[in-house]
């Protein structure tokens, strides 16, 4: 008597429930209403996959085990069968780590019951429908294969008796999963030859060209089952006995193995490792600033489908010596820390918004004045969290097209998890473990197989990456990484634990700690520098922010890492100069900054440049005032009545005011100077007063003298309006004049026949007599019209005629003309 | 943090602090495989380049041994990537070998098959490459040896080349160490055996010594570890005669087995010495000397003042790549940027010493640098700012202003021996009259300036005006002065050239001057600047002075 997975909950203590509902927190979304409805969700397929997912590769083969070992009649199985079947192959696993996974599946509830009595939950066939990777028993599926099944000797001989090619097939089938489809014509006869002539064996490597599977099917080692793509000749499937009997070498369940595979790599020196990341690190924020520069410098736009162009991405890291997917990498954790972000171009918007440009944002300048660490730890957080597969970037998408950073085409909400599930094999190992890059792919498979299958190319990726960011150093996760990864998980801990935030205060040393752990590898940032006599500035370390900013003015750049040169130039030493120092203040800075005495040739260098900087001066002016009598300037500058113009003295001789020429000159003749106006050119120029005026107008002179006489016309003129009128006057009354025999017959009654020849004989008539002759007719719209006209010529199925009103040669089709009347 | 003296920067720069007490050591660790750029004072620049990683490869050094060098010298952490990068970089040498096949003669072999497939392909490689021999091998035409192994470069695939070099017609030669004629005995210097070693061990390649420290002695002790038939190639003739008294001096070959191939002389023997000008001579638009290179079986040949190798040397250079080659010179700067030609062609830079090194070993005389400003008159201001653009440099550099300068530091060093170098013929003829001495140009005849050199050296002729044909190859071992009044625009190893004139180490130990008079806030400046950058990245520090503080009486001094 078996109780059902509702009952067996609504008998659980609460605390157990609770337990059921920690490790699958998805049957809580939503709260079930009671215990039969959490039961029922129990056993749904989505929740049961979910729960598998999370399962080791060793527990789901004993889950397997458990499926296997079911009794036929009432579908229960018992702890004692599946150790049974689990320890049943020539390596058995340690019988308490069985239970352990049996104790794992039971506290899932995906075994439920006493463990003589355990069952299975429901929906677990749906997911996966071969155990272990073994077919269903022969029963099921055909009674001549399970006739062979039941007589083992036989079974056995026929195995034996399986040619090569065909044991390969078997082979592959056994270890699962057991069903595959058939190439097209595998299982027809061939063309000659007797039944069991296998060609030679070629198939072990390339495809089976027929006949081993077709040698199988007709030895009842195969069975044949519904099922297949178009283009196969349906699916083969290995009975469960089958299969059971060729594994006898790994036992029932395939290969066991109760612990993750080992990791083989000597462990690097556990400084070299958090070296290199360090000063990967370095390069990390030093490339990430430089980038983000060269946007500020030249922001990139938005494309239209999302992202930035191939153009910009490869602009960008050619400025900062970046490839390309090293530099998409960096925008995309750049963008994801809030470090850069869109803004609208003012004046663009249109049908599809507005154009969009990339550039670092607000946030940006805090981060940058945090230190090395602090700028690694919030780019390698938003790396960490970022729901982005940068190494789609560049690859084409479904349509062919290619995929850009920043668009929404490289989206993938599994990232965080494919990278916290890497990084959390490599925390699991020894400090300084550089597994391969394979050694983790195997890692994570053992961890959770239904979860990694079919990812490794993510898995890969985020491998890359880390090693990018400096989360690890040569192939091994760092001590800091370790600490940051710890971080983040404490904290996603805490939110779900303490929702109120009562113990992060109390927690205090929680955070921060991968920053000071980091903070100690790195170098300590220096405030001073060497300086040589060919002129360059030698930062022996990361700078300071106030000293960066002070040679960023001063020199250029030459080469950056663990330390900067730099090189002072005429140039640097000119911007520096417009920046506001002065010579003085150059010379204080080097003396201040150097560590080594200052060479002289800076020191002449600073003083050359200072000595020619601003002996030009420019600005600009309204208009300016010049006299060779340098008295009467002094005069004017001095008068208070021209005040007003601010003039201001260039030199002894001129004088320039921020107000126009004319301005100018009023005041100053006002005040009773005789100033005269000159041109670009330096000539005089001359001015009268204007006197204003209002817009011209025409005489009324030019008007007849007597607006009612009517215009007089000339002769020829008064010729060409008597013959319009009167042409008027013929169309009028031909129109009028038209007869009923052309005017136009009812659409509903078609013409008669002998009409048409009529017509026909009217207008031959007419041609030698060069008459006008009416025609009706049916234009191209089907519409009848009538037309006076004289007829020409009549061949080839069509009429010619003059119509003398409009002056025009018409073709009509013969078959549209419907009556043709002679004028009269 | 080990606190090392070397900072690796991203850029593949390698920044070393000279006043750490590690940095010694550090130096000697990595000199096999960077190549020191600039050495100034206080920090040395050295450069990973894949070339210098894979003649370490080729020396036998391997990765993992670079890697740790930067590591342990390392004061900051080394990025990961770098050292990926110099691990990957000298991985690609060596997959592809030149050999001797005894059947199919010279042929690339692959030790890995899909490089030997992705080089066949590439265009750049295209009628280089014979026919397949097999999978694995290529035949290749000896005579396409240096394009090949130059293009494989190119191609980031660097070919092992294990063919070897052609021993030459063996000629007897030895160093004559123990002093020869009644001369005194004298020894290599340890970097000049060191240099020689190093060329020797690499088959071919460039020695770099800075001027004075004694070239022409690499020479002739690669010519004695050769020992077989020589080819020197020369500047000019005075260079050769030059090289020829020092051979005679310094080895056993006698005046008969030493050949001069120039403009006057056509001789060719066991050791011929020929001039770059004779070479490069073309008559109806054919170089007809170039039969000297096949005129007998040479062992080596040694070019002298590389920097100056005339391009169609180049191509005459790259068929003789099965021939050991050994250049010189003290300054490689190429004003036409072809530095990356000489090493392929002649082969890597296998030996290179910073000036200042020799000089605190005591084998260079210790220099002083001084620029000496002048400031131009008013007059000369105003024809200077309103000359065209191509005549400023001359009317800047060859200010009349200059010349009362020039002779307050004549007498400044009474008792010297003085060189006043200059460009413009003009000038020169001005400062000849105005200081009352001689002046060699390039119309002197060989004999006249033979002649006045002799002069010169035993001290009859105290000053001596020289052109441009003095920036090479004079020896002049008592010149302790030297004046530059004007240059060839903004050429940086004319400048370290002229330096080295007098850099020979004087008898009594006495300190150089170098004086370089420059016109104040005119293009002059400028190219001065441009000009002392190889030698400050030497180290060399100039100081710069008033001309106001040279004419008027001498202050009292700081230091």
């Amino acid at each position: 008597m078996t109780t059902s997975l509702a009952d067996h909950l609504r008998s659980l203590p609460d605390d157990s429930l609770a337990a059921l509902l920690q490790l699958r927190p998805d049957l809580v979304v939503p709260v079930p209403a009671d215990v039969a409805a959490l039961a029922i969700r129990a056993q749904s397929r989505v929740s049961v996959s979910r729960a598998l997912d999370g399962l080791d590769q060793f527990t789901i083969q004993i889950m397997d085990a458990a499926r296997l070992t079911r009794d036929p009649a009432d579908g229960t199985t018992s702890v004692d069968g599946v150790l049974a079947m689990a320890t049943a192959g020539p390596r058995p696993p340690a019988p308490t780590a069985v239970r352990a996974a049996v104790d794992r599946l039971r506290a899932r509830f995906l075994l439920y019951g006493p463990e003589h009595q355990l069952q299975l939950v429901g929906g677990i066939d749906e997911i996966s429908p071969y155990p272990a990777g073994l077919g269903r028993p022969a029963a099921e599926l055909d009674p001549r294969t399970a006739a062979l099944c039941a007589d083992p000797a036989k079974l056995r001989r026929t195995l034996l008796a399986a040619p090569p090619s065909a044991r390969a097939i078997l082979d592959r089938l056994a270890a699962g999963p057991p069903v595959g489809s058939v190439p097209p014509g595998a299982l027809q006869a061939p063309a000659a030859g007797a039944d069991d002539d296998l060609p030679p064996d070629e198939t072990n490597g390339g495809a089976p060209t027929g006949s081993p599977i077709r040698w199988l099917v007709d030895h009842r080692l195969l069975v044949r089952v519904a099922g297949g793509k178009g283009g196969t000749a349906g699916m083969v499937e290995l009975p469960r006995e089958v299969g059971l009997l060729l594994r006898r070498d790994t036992g029932p369940l395939g290969p066991l193995r109760t612990s993750p595979p080992p990791v083989t790599t000597a462990p690097r020196e556990p400084k070299a490792a958090d070296s290199a990341g360090a000063g990967q690190t370095m390069e990390v924020v030093r490339h990430t600033e430089a980038l983000l520069e060269q946007l500020a410098a030249e922001p990139a736009p938005v494309l239209r489908s999302g992202g930035l162009g191939v153009r910009d991405l490869r602009r960008l890291g050619r400025a900062t010596g970046l490839d390309e997917p090293t530099a998409a990498l960096l925008l995309e954790v750049a963008y994801a820390a809030g470090l850069t972000g869109e803004v609208e171009l003012p004046g663009t918007t249109g049908r599809y918004g507005a154009d969009q440009q990339v550039l670092p944002t607000a946030g940006y300048e805090i981060w940058r004045a945090g230190s090395l660490a602090q700028r690694w730890e919030q780019l390698t957080r938003a790396w960490l969290t970022m729901t982005r597969q940068v190494g789609l970037v560049g690859q084409r998408d479904d349509r062919d097209r290619p995929i850009t950073v920043l668009s929404a085409e490289a989206e993938r909400a599994g990232a965080p998890v494919a990278r916290r599930a890497v990084l959390t094999v490599l925390a699991d190992l020894e400090p300084a473990t550089a597994p391969t890059a394979e050694e983790v792919l195997a890692l994570l498979d053992w961890r959770a197989p239904r979860r990694s299958r079919g990812r490794e190319a993510a898995h890969r990726e985020v491998l890359a990456e880390a090693a990018t960011l400096g989360v690890t150093g040569l192939g091994a996760l760092t001590s800091y990484g370790r600490l940051l990864l710890a971080e983040a998980t404490a904290a996603e801990d805490r939110d779900t634990d303490d929702p109120l935030g009562l113990r992060s205060d109390a927690e205090d040393g929680g955070s921060g700690t991968a920053v000071r752990a980091l903070d100690a590898l790195l170098p300590a940032p220096v405030d001073h520098f060497l300086v040589q006599a060919d002129l360059t500035v030698v930062v022996p370390g990361p700078p300071e922010p106030a000293l960066a900013a002070e040679l960023e003015v001063v020199a250029e750049p030459e080469s950056a890492g663990g330390a900067s040169v730099h090189r002072v130039t005429t140039g640097s030493v000119r911007r520096a100069l417009d920046a506001g120092y002065s010579a003085d203040d150059l010379h204080g800075l080097f003396r201040r900054r150097s560590r080594t005495p200052v060479p002289q040739g800076l020191t002449y260098l600073v003083d050359d440049v200072a000595r020619k900087h601003g002996g030009l001066r420019a600005g600009s002016a309204g208009a300016y005032l010049r006299s060779d009598d340098e008295a009467l300037l002094a005069e004017v500058l001095a008068d208070k009545r021209v005040e007003a113009l601010a003039l201001r003295r260039l030199a002894p001789t001129v004088l320039v005011t921020p107000y126009q020429t004319g301005r100018m000159l009023t005041v100053l003749r006002d005040a009773g100077y005789a100033p005269v106006a000159e041109d670009a050119t330096g000539s005089t120029v001359v001015t009268r007063p204007r006197t204003r005026r209002a817009p011209a107008r025409v005489s009324v002179s030019t008007r007849a003298l007597d607006p009612l006489t009517p215009p007089r016309l000339p002769l020829p003129r008064l010729l060409g309006v008597v013959e319009q009128i009167r042409r008027g006057d013929a169309a009028a009354r031909a129109a009028r004049r038209a007869p009923a025999a052309v005017r136009g017959t009812p659409p509903t009654r078609p013409a008669p026949a002998h009409s048409h020849s009529d017509a026909l004989a009217v207008l031959q008539q007419a041609i030698r007599d060069k008459a006008l002759v009416w025609v009706g007719y049916v234009d191209a719209h089907g519409a009848t019209a009538s037309r006076l006209v004289r007829p020409v010529s009549l061949g080839a199925g069509y009429l010619r005629a003059e119509d003398e009103r409009t002056e025009m040669l018409h073709t009509f089709a013969l078959h549209r003309i419907t009556a043709a009347v002679l004028e009269k | 943090m080990s606190g090392g003296p070397l900072i690796v920067q991203s850029d593949k720069t390698l920044l070393l602090e000279i006043d750490h007490p590690d940095a010694q050591a550090c130096r000697m660790a990595i000199a096999p495989f960077a190549e020191l750029e600039r050495s100034p004072e206080h920090v040395h620049t050295y450069r990973l380049t894949p070339l210098g990683l894979w003649n370490a490869r080729a020396a036998g050094h391997d990765a993992e041994g670079v890697v740790d060098a930067l590591i342990k010298y390392s004061r900051y952490p080394v990025p990961h990537a770098l050292l990926v990068d110099v691990a990957e970089t000298m991985d690609r040498y060596g997959r592809l070998q030149l050999a001797n096949d005894p059947a199919h003669g010279l042929v690339l072999r692959a030790l890995d098959r899909v490089v030997l497939v992705e080089v066949a392909k590439s265009k750049k490689l295209a009628g280089m490459l014979g026919t397949k021999l097999d999978d694995d091998t290529i035949a290749v035409h000896p005579s396409e040896r240096g394009r090949l192994k130059q293009a494989l470069l190119k191609l980031g695939w660097p070919a092992e080349d294990l063919a070897g070099y052609v021993d030459g017609e063996a000629h007897p030669i030895e160093l004559a160490e123990a002093g020869k004629g009644g001369g005194k005995p004298w020894t290599l210097r340890s970097y000049q055996r060191e240099a020689v070693e190093a060329f020797w061990a690499g088959g071919s390649g460039v020695v770099v010594l800075p001027c004075g420290a004694g070239k022409t002695l690499v020479g002739a002790a690669a010519m004695a570890e050769a020992k077989a038939t020589t080819l020197i190639l020369v500047t000019n003739t005075v260079a050769g005669r030059q090289w020829k008294r020092e051979l005679i001096a310094r080895t056993s070959l006698t005046e008969e087995e030493i050949g001069e191939y120039s403009g006057e002389r056509k001789e060719i023997r066991p050791v011929t010495i020929a001039t770059y000008q004779v070479l490069t001579a073309r008559r109806g638009g054919a170089f007809t000397h170039l039969d000297l290179f096949n005129a007998r079986d040479w062992g080596l040949v040694v070019y002298d003042e590389v920097h100056l190798l005339p391009a169609p040397i180049f191509r005459f250079t790259a068929d003789l790549q099965a021939r050991r080659r050994l250049g010189l010179t003290a300054t490689l700067v190429r004003e036409d940027g072809r530095e990356g030609d000489v090493f392929s062609l002649i082969g890597p830079k296998r030996y290179d010493a910073p000036w200042k090194d020799i000089e605190s070993q005591g084998w260079i005389a210790p220099a002083q640098c001084t620029e000496v400003r002048v400031t131009l008159t008013d007059a000369e201001r105003m024809s200077y700012a309103t000359a065209e653009a191509e005549e400023r440099y001359r009317m800047a550099a060859t200010a009349r202003t200059k010349l009362p300068v020039v002779r307050a530091l004549v007498d400044r060093h009474p008792g010297e021996q003085t060189l006043v170098i200059g460009a413009y013929i003009d000038q020169l003829h001005q400062l000849g009259e105005y200081l009352d001495a001689p002046i060699v140009q390039g119309s002197t005849t060989n004999k006249e300036r033979e002649r006045l050199f002799d002069a010169f050296r035993s001290g009859e002729i105290r000053t001596l005006v020289i052109s441009k044909v003095g920036n090479f190859s004079i020896d002049l071992p008592e010149a302790a002065v030297a004046i530059q009044v004007s240059g060839t625009f903004g050429s940086r190893q004319e400048e370290a050239q002229r330096l080295g004139r007098v850099l020979r180490p004087k008898s009594d130990g006495r300190q150089a001057h170098f004086y370089t008079v420059v016109s104040r806030d005119t293009i002059d400046t400028e190219y001065a600047a441009h000009r002392q950058r190889f030698l400050a990245e030497q180290g060399y520090a100039y100081t710069i002075v008033d001309a106001d503080d040279v004419l008027g009486p001498p202050l009292p001094t700081v230091d």
